[in-house]
């Protein structure tokens, strides 16, 4: 894709704006069809992790971020409050109790799911954000206009915004290591994990893992794969041995995020009109308050 | 066409020997085609056999002191690691697993033969197709954590490895050369343990262990088939059990016990002494019956109740012919041998013979109708 500057961004928004006005839109914000059968993903098996944090550190040294020492990673007082993922770490670890034994803690990797129907993608007005064949979805900081859409747009609430620098707009999310998996690398993540918590494969692979996982070992895991069907599907997929909801997954459906927000934002906008109806509405009201005043006065005289 | 043909002929009974062979050995293991196979109709062409599967197909027959003492796990190493490799107590371990699963708690696939070391199945490249099973270094920590996380709940990367270029290197020698040996002390056996339950009536369940062990001769590996290290070793014992279901806490109780049944034969609200048949029954076997097992008189598996003290049940009727008096330590004399048993005997259980179907001024065991001999078998 052609690199596109700012100001060349504004210039054709112009035009295609001015364009626009005269014209009945057929926009189609869904991404175009990148759902690649290998496409890749990442299986992230809670039932495994060990919460040693190693993935944190992997990810911040891999993409330049300031990070204290890896012997400080071993602190597990950070458990005690749920954090997210910021602009100065794109994944963390959290901690949840294990209900059958509290020797195994279920501890859960959150980033960037990377899902096969983006709603960050959808709502970007400026085409910052792409879902690529690989399966990532990434961020152009050349684009972006700081509208922050995608944060809200955003399903897990990923897209984490840079407020240090506000002239220079810049979203923080994982990227998926494309830098390093366009070099025939692993992700920064995958590649540390002592116990391969995370597995990285073609999605189709490592649905099918999961599946025998769960079959294998059925007392072990809740028959669910998060991110097989949820808000479309995800690159990004998880096991675990508790309910997804209680380890604090949000509940999600099965319809692509995108599709739920393209269809109000399109249907309020679509045709003009909405605009058209609220001032034929309230038109109406003011035609008939000024009915019923003209008959007031009548009756009076 | 001929040369063949002679190859077919020649190749033939080759062919059908190692067929046999397989079969024979795959017979005496009384295998599932589905444990090593993933299709339902395996051929030569098509054979879908499973990479490594991690079913029960364990033929390691090993005792701790024929494994490897140390190893050192530096299959993985590379230059740039933060991590010395581990050096691994390979013996100490295997110890500590004969009291639980035994070697399958890690060689948890061996088909017969050699021993099959981890690096065999699991892969050193984490970057690699076949993702069914975890890379080397990814299926040693697994392994390793498993246990490790329930010991001491910790996961520092230092707790089995020592920094690269750190002083700590030194720190697992003294280890090594314990593991070196069989280490572990001989576990001293509870003789009562008391177990204060939540129940309202009968909080008190005493277990005798001596009782399980001597007097009703149970194997230790009927209870103790499957004991993690922390059982005694770890730091917060009693939350052990009180976490535990219902269910779970009689699991092992209820091998033998109705534990749905009748909780007050375990549940009492105070602390019961060792078992003693006399008091318990009102039948002494201490004299007659020490040395039988339980099961020689109650014969129906788990029923003990309801045996009557009467000899005539398991020794069916005895008399003058058939019983010879000497065993019980008193040879009759001949005067006494001629008389039947309900002579003296009038009771079922033989306890107290009387002489005065014959003799006013006699009483047993005052006087004795003959004399008292070594007890014989």
């Amino acid at each position: 894709m052609a690199k596109q500057s700012r100001r060349d961004f504004l210039k054709t928004s112009a035009i295609i704006g001015s364009a626009a006005a005269g014209l009945s839109s057929s926009t189609k914000a869904a991404p175009k069809n990148v759902l690649s059968e290998d496409r890749m993903g990442v299986l992230v098996d809670t039932t495994v992790c060990i919460g040693c944090r190693k993935c944190e550190w992997a990810c911040k040294t891999a993409h330049n971020l300031a990070t204290d020492p890896i012997e400080t990673y071993e602190d597990r007082t950070v458990f005690k409050e749920q954090r997210r993922p910021n602009d100065k770490a794109l994944t963390v670890v959290n901690e949840y109790p294990n209900t059958t034994s509290d020797k195994f803690p279920i501890n859960v990797k959150v980033q960037c799911m990377h899902c096969d129907k983006p709603a960050c993608v959808s709502a970007c007005i400026v085409g910052a954000f792409s879902k690529n064949e690989n399966g990532s979805v990434i961020w152009d900081g050349d684009k972006c206009i700081g509208c922050r859409y995608c944060m809200v747009a955003c399903p897990f609430q990923i897209p984490a915004f840079e407020f240090e620098e506000a002239l220079k707009p810049d979203i923080k999310k994982c990227d998926f290591c494309i830098e390093r998996t366009s070099k025939d690398k692993l992700p920064a993540c995958v590649e540390m994990c002592p116990v391969e918590a995370i597995t990285y494969g073609r999605r189709e692979d490592l649905l099918k893992v999961a599946k025998d996982r769960i079959k294998n070992y059925p007392h072990r895991y809740v028959n669910r794969i998060f991110g097989e069907h949820e808000v479309g599907g995800t690159s990004w997929l998880y096991l675990s041995s508790r309910q997804f909801e209680e380890i604090a997954f949000p509940k999600l459906g099965n319809d692509p995020a995108p599709g739920v927000s393209e269809a109000i934002q399109h249907g309020i906008f679509a045709y003009f009109v909405p605009p058209v109806a609220l001032y034929a509405l309230l038109g109406g009201v003011m035609w008939l308050n000024k009915n019923k005043k003209n008959h007031e006065t009548d009756t009076e005289n | 066409m001929k040369t063949k043909l002679l190859i077919f002929l020649f190749a033939l009974p080759l062919f059908v020997f190692s067929q046999n062979k397989v079969e024979k050995l795959h017979q005496t293991q009384a295998l599932n085609c589905k444990t090593c196979h993933s299709c339902d109709i395996p051929t030569k062409e098509n054979p879908c056999i499973k990479p490594c599967p991690r079913e029960r197909l364990i033929t390691i027959e090993q005792t701790p002191s024929d494994a490897p003492s140390i190893l050192t796990i530096d299959k993985m190493k590379k230059t740039s690691d933060i991590y010395a490799p581990v050096v691994f107590s390979h013996r100490l371990h295997a110890e500590m697993a004969d009291m639980g699963g035994g070697c399958r708690m890690c060689h948890h696939y061996n088909p017969p033969g050699e021993v099959v070391g981890c690096a065999d199945c699991h892969e050193l490249t984490r970057k690699r197709t076949d993702l069914s099973k975890p890379d080397l270094k990814g299926a040693y920590h697994q392994q390793c954590m498993n246990c490790h996380r329930q010991w001491s709940g910790k996961v520092e990367c230092e707790s089995c490895h020592a920094q690269n270029g750190s002083a700590k290197k030194t720190e697992s020698k003294p280890k090594t050369d314990l593991a070196a040996k069989q280490v572990h002390q001989k576990v001293n056996p509870p003789e009562l343990v008391k177990y204060d339950t939540p129940k309202a009536n009968g909080k008190i369940v005493s277990f005798n262990h001596t009782d399980h062990v001597s007097t009703f001769s149970i194997d230790c590996e009927k209870c103790h088939s499957n004991e993690s290290c922390n059982k005694c070793h770890a730091k917060y014992k009693p939350a052990s059990l009180a976490n535990r279901s219902v269910a779970d806490k009689h699991v092992i109780c209820a091998n033998c016990h109705n534990t749905k049944a009748n909780c007050s034969d375990c549940h009492k609200n105070s602390v019961v002494g060792s078992f003693n048949h006399k008091t318990r029954t009102g039948f002494d076997i201490a004299k007659n019956h020490a040395k039988l097992t339980c099961n020689r008189c109650h014969v129906e598996k788990g029923k003990f109740a309801g045996l009557k003290a009467d000899c005539s049940i398991c020794h069916g009727t005895w008399t003058k012919e058939n019983f010879k008096h000497l065993i019980t330590g008193l040879q009759l004399d001949e005067t006494h041998a001629d008389f039947e048993c309900t002579d003296c005997h009038q009771d079922k259980n033989y306890a107290n013979p009387t002489c005065k179907n014959c003799h006013e001024d006699k009483t047993y065991p005052k006087d004795k109708p003959g004399k008292l001999v070594k007890k014989s078998k």
